[in-house]
């Protein structure tokens, strides 16, 4: 046994040990769990610091890490522990912590199993055993997360299916099961297919359009720290991974494959953003968001070149870093006010201040505000698609769009989000004021609001040439030797010194006009002067995209689901379902010119 | 000694032995019966990995290599089949001890039981046609009482049906067996297979085309299936397990693959003819699967559709088709008892088993909600639990054939059955709570056990693929299948 089975199956055991724990012993399976994920976290730094490792059982090399896998693996050690903490404090005095704990250690386990397999069937085992632990964490939201687990599992695990189907068809075509096998030309049909059957389960996984609805019906139900944990960080580290192990490696893409993962790529941020605009529920949005996001990290990926290759993968990490600790910020005040509805929230920014503060950086991160990580990942994937421009063809700026619109709308979104939640007035309640969330909860929300400044200001000395290049230039025909002029004319050292300097000037201006005194006066709108009980909730804002001709009628068919992948195949279903069912009326003579219809048919084909 | 009649002869001795003493003792009874099928399942477990056996019945050994007495043959088939009838029947008797204490009379339901996994282990080991319809019809007029065992309206209309289309079925077995009889003079499967040799004539095809509508009817694929879907959810539920476990695979399926492989050989029509009907099956159930709203009725139309994956495999014809096909039998065997037995667990502990009145017994029966979970999930095909991999090889043996669509297929009724599944599990453990949810407690303790070892199998399972099982236990049933017309010759030693 070495140091990648040790990452892999201490997880696994002690998830099935904590499933055995009486509940007697308190605090024992939280315990565990806070460990085995520090341990788990330990080994995948020691891999990560090994670069490159092999290893084989039964006469096969099962697993492999190399400089693309080895920093996925580093951030899923890193997430598993980061979030067990937050849940310590999110997940106490709740039901079914037996279940949870056990669910995560199996998930950390076979997320780390995932990304470390190099045989193609043991990589299909852990992905689709991920979908299995995905469902019984959601699952542990109650009964009313039931219908949101299933289409959870539909989703994902269906997509397994066609994984397997892919494998199926990669390793007859080239009698191997390795993952890192020489590249396959997509030119036949037939592979072709296995590449779109690849995409689709790395699609699903990740959230990308059209198998994204999963994300938000599970956002809704589901322990909030669940969702923090997968859809926000690990499914997008595995997703994005499958997405760029196959099309840099598995498969050789041919323009025509490549511009369709474009397409999903700038359809899914615009799509999922006009979306997050209009939602009333703080963890819809961020969901939505979450969708959005993806397509960020697919355009990098599909652009195929060096600089937005290095800014998907960039964006990956970063979209994990924001968006987990958004997740977690909606988590602290559900804790505190039992809601998300952002209609009855608001005013929180003086109880709450850490929630306040990591969630201010962590939006203004993904709404790609210099000088934060966002910003940096975003501007890559646009040189990325510049540089594809140069190839010729006007489709890229199409692409370019996108990206950038997308990137506007995010940041008008969270506008809305941080009025709505943190600023304004709070409704008066019942049950004192809200207290800012304990240690165990504080503490992930600013160690990931500080990598979101930290992977912003130090980009290139810490995430970039600590692991994003060394990825790229484990990919032979992607490698660059110059990688001086990689950022553009983008200097974040210099940038942040300027921000900083323009917030200090800022600052002053504001604090010297607080000297002389400001003069104050009661709100006036239309005549009528304003109670201060009257709220400005903040879910209005964008109220006036979705009353547009065009967007009205598309808000509303998507709000009736007609869009939705799921929906679409359970009415196709049950089209079939309902004439199926009616032909079976209970008649026994019937059944019987059944018999007698299959033998002559039978008899005339053979006989023919 | 010889070990290979017993097989036949322990079971059908106990079903006679068993009412006589057992009338007024029910304990006594549920011993008698679990001893015999515990003996069973070991000789089962004692003869794998053996060479191919024949037993010649009074001694009767063939006479110039031409057969003249009845012949048991146990080959690498044989044997999988045997192990996969005692292993489900032990397990289900063990069930039984506690779930058939509401009904009467336990001897007698021991009886036609035992009677039933006789006439099984004999369908598996015969080597004569004629024999085979005997054995078929011993399984079957068993499977007719017990399936009108509760004696009630329902019971008794599933069971009439079933004897009407059962009987048809052995009426076209028979009259296939008749016409090959005057054909070929022989009844014996070795000496038939020599005969017609892969040499067909117009009639030889009428033949077949009977006992592919025969045993499709007995193993109940599309169109043949109507049956099925009353006489299953009608059994108690220890038969319904029995009945879509292992008998519709014996009678119906090895029946059909011996028949067409070994004493017909298998030809590009029939084969394609076998993927068409497994495709439809597997089509059809899954879709009528999905609007069920009884859950044992949800669960036999799921056996339509993944007995249309085994004759997929079958109708593959290569090594991998065929093993992949009997990996998928055996583990078919495994979670559909198993789901038989939780939806057991589940009327015995609410008496219904409608889904509008079930919902949220997961706090409830924790132990029936792992186990189908489990059972679900492996019938769903998530790894690492056994479904998985069978459908994994089916796949892979069908990109290998170059049979694409029919890989699409089988992928795409992965699809449908695991939300089939999932919204199972939703309206009977998870989701909100039903009315029949405050009354409910967890099952006996014979339930239970027999429960968890078969979701332990469902786990585990998936290591027959590992290389030293899959020599000693699935290559061999496979080669059998395979090398098709040498089967005449390794029995009759040629």
């Amino acid at each position: 046994m070495d140091l990648v089975g040790y990452t892999i199956l201490i997880p696994l055991a002690a998830g099935a040990i904590v499933r055995l724990v009486p509940d007697a012993f308190k605090g024992l399976k939280e315990g565990i769990a806070l460990v085995v994920s520090a341990l788990t976290f330990y080994f995948t730094i020691a891999l990560f610091r090994e670069g490159f490792v092999e290893s084989g059982y039964f006469g096969k090399m099962l697993f492999r890490m190399d400089t693309l896998s080895s920093f996925v693996l580093l951030f899923i050690g890193f997430f598993g522990l980061v979030m067990v903490l937050y849940s310590l404090g999110f997940m106490r005095g709740k039901g079914n912590l037996k279940e949870y704990y056990s669910y995560w250690l199996l998930t950390l386990g076979g997320a780390c199993g995932a990304v470390l397999a190099n045989d193609m069937i043991l990589f299909v085992t852990f992905w689709g055993f991920l979908g299995f632990t995905l469902y019984m964490l959601v699952m542990t939201g109650g009964p009313k997360a039931a219908g949101a687990a299933k289409k959870t599992m539909v989703i994902v695990g269906g997509t397994d299916a066609l994984l397997v189907l892919a494998v199926a068809i990669v390793w007859v075509m080239t009698g191997s099961t390795s993952l890192t096998q020489e590249s396959i030309p997509t030119v036949t049909g037939l592979s072709a297919f296995a590449f779109i059957l690849f995409a689709c389960a790395a699609f699903a996984k990740a959230g990308a359009m059209p198998f994204h609805s999963w994300i938000p019906d599970a956002a809704e139900h589901a322990p909030t720290s669940v969702v923090a944990y997968l859809p926000a960080s690990v499914d997008k580290l595995l997703g994005i991974y499958l997405l760029a192990r196959i099309s840099l490696y598995l498969f050789n893409l041919t323009p025509g494959m490549q511009l369709l993962v474009l397409i999903v790529g700038a359809f899914t941020i615009i799509a999922a953003v006009m979306m997050a605009l209009v939602q009333h529920d703080l963890k819809r949005l961020l969901s939505y968001h979450a969708v959005s996001q993806v397509g960020y990290m697919v355009l990098g990926v599909a652009t195929l070149n060096p600089i937005g290759v290095a800014g998907g993968l960039f964006h990956m990490v970063n979209h994990a870093i924001y968006k987990g600790c958004l997740f977690l910020c909606a988590g602290s005040v559900e804790k505190e006010e039992g809601t998300t509805d952002l209609d009855s929230l608001g005013g929180l920014a003086r109880y709450m201040p850490i929630t306040f503060v990591t969630c201010l950086l962590a939006a203004l991160a993904i709404s790609g505000i210099p000088p934060l990580n966002g910003f940096v990942s975003k501007w890559m994937v646009y040189q990325g698609i510049i540089e594809m421009g140069r190839g010729g063809g006007y489709l890229w700026v199409l692409w370019l769009v996108a990206a950038m619109f997308g990137s506007a709308l995010t940041l008008a979104s969270f506008m809305k989000v941080l009025h709505a939640v943190f600023l304004g007035i709070r409704e008066r309640k019942a049950g004192g004021d809200p207290k800012e969330v304990g240690l165990a909860m504080a503490i992930p929300m600013i160690v990931l609001a500080t990598l979101c400044l930290a992977f912003g200001i130090f980009a290139f000395s810490i995430p970039l040439s600590g692991f994003i290049l060394p990825a790229i230039n484990g990919i032979s025909w992607l490698s660059v030797p110059d990688v001086s002029q990689w950022l553009g004319w983008w200097s974040p050292g210099m940038a942040t010194l300027f921000i900083v300097a323009g917030v200090g000037i800022g600052l002053i201006i504001y604090l010297a006009g607080r000297l002389k005194g400001t003069r104050t006066s009661s709100m006036y709108v239309g005549g009528e002067i304003l109670e201060p009980e009257v709220r400005v909730t903040g879910t209005d804002f964008y109220t006036t995209v979705s009353d547009m001709g065009f967007f009205s009628t598309m808000y509303r068919w998507a709000e009736a689901r007609t869009f939705d992948t799921y929906d679409i195949g359970r009415s196709i279903s049950f089209y079939f379902i309902k004439g199926f069912r009616a032909a079976h009326t209970g008649i026994l003579p019937e059944y019987l010119t059944w018999t007698l219809a299959g033998l002559l048919v039978l008899v005339l084909i053979l006989l023919r | 000694m010889q070990i290979i009649p017993l097989f036949v002869a322990i079971p059908l001795g106990a079903a006679f032995f068993i009412p006589m003493v057992g009338r007024k003792n029910p304990r006594l009874s549920d011993t008698l019966a679990n001893i015999t099928t515990l003996a069973l399942f070991l000789m089962a477990l004692s003869v794998i990995g053996k060479a191919t056996q024949v037993y010649w019945m009074g001694g009767w050994v063939p006479r110039l290599g031409i057969p003249v007495g009845i012949n048991l043959v146990l080959d690498g088939v044989s044997i999988f089949m045997l192990v996969t009838i005692t292993l489900i029947s032990f397990l289900v008797t063990i069930y039984s001890i506690h779930y058939m204490d509401k009904f009467t009379s336990k001897a007698r339901f021991y009886s036609l039981f035992l009677l039933m996994v006789a006439g099984m282990n004999g369908v598996a080991l015969t080597g004569d046609l004629f024999n085979l319809y005997v054995f078929l019809e011993i399984t079957s007029i068993a499977s007719y009482a017990l399936v009108a065992f509760g004696g009630q309206h329902e019971e008794l209309e599933a069971s009439f049906k079933y004897v009407v289309l059962g009987c048809v079925a052995s009426t076209l077995v028979l009259l296939g067996i008749a016409i090959t009889y005057a054909m070929t003079g022989s009844l014996n499967m070795a000496q038939v297979s020599t005969i017609i040799g892969g040499n067909f004539k117009p009639i030889h095809l009428f033949t077949m085309a009977l006992f592919i509508s025969g045993f499709g009817l007995k193993a109940a694929l599309v169109p043949f299936h109507a049956w099925l879907p009353d006489a299953h959810p009608s059994a108690p539920a220890p038969i319904s397990a029995m009945l879509s476990g292992v008998v519709i695979k014996t009678i119906g399926i090895y029946a059909l693959v011996r028949v067409m492989l070994n004493v017909f050989g298998m030809t590009p029509l029939t084969s394609y003819i076998l993927l068409v009907l497994g495709t439809i099956s597997m089509v059809v159930g899954v879709l009528l699967c999905m609007g069920q709203d009884d859950i044992k009725r949800f669960l036999a139309y799921s056996s339509i559709s993944q007995i249309g994956y085994i004759v997929l495999g079958f109708g593959l014809g290569t090594r991998l088709g065929i093993a992949a096909a009997l990996f998928h039998l055996i583990n078919h065997a495994v979670f559909k008892s198993l789901l038989f037995l939780n939806s057991g667990a589940v009327e015995y502990a609410t008496g219904t088993r409608d889904f509008s009145k079930l919902g949220g017994l997961k706090d409830k029966m924790p132990v029936t909600t792992t186990t189908a979970v489990i059972g679900s999930m492996s019938i769903a095909g998530v790894p690492p639990l056994s479904g998985f991999w069978s459908k994994l090889f089916i796949i892979v043996a069908c990109v290998q054939a170059e049979r694409y669509g029919f890989a699409a297929w089988a992928a795409g009724v992965s699809v449908l059955t695991l939300a089939a599944y999932l919204r199972m599990l939703k309206r009977t453990f998870y989701g909100q709570p039903g009315e029949a949810q405050p009354a409910a407690r967890e099952v006996p303790m014979s339930m239970k056990l027999s429960m968890v070892a078969l979701a332990a199998l469902c786990v585990v399972m998936g290591m027959l693929w590992m290389p030293h099982a899959q020599r000693t236990f699935l290559i061999p049933a496979a080669r059998v299948l395979q090398e098709g017309l040498t089967y005449a010759s390794s029995v009759l030693g040629m």
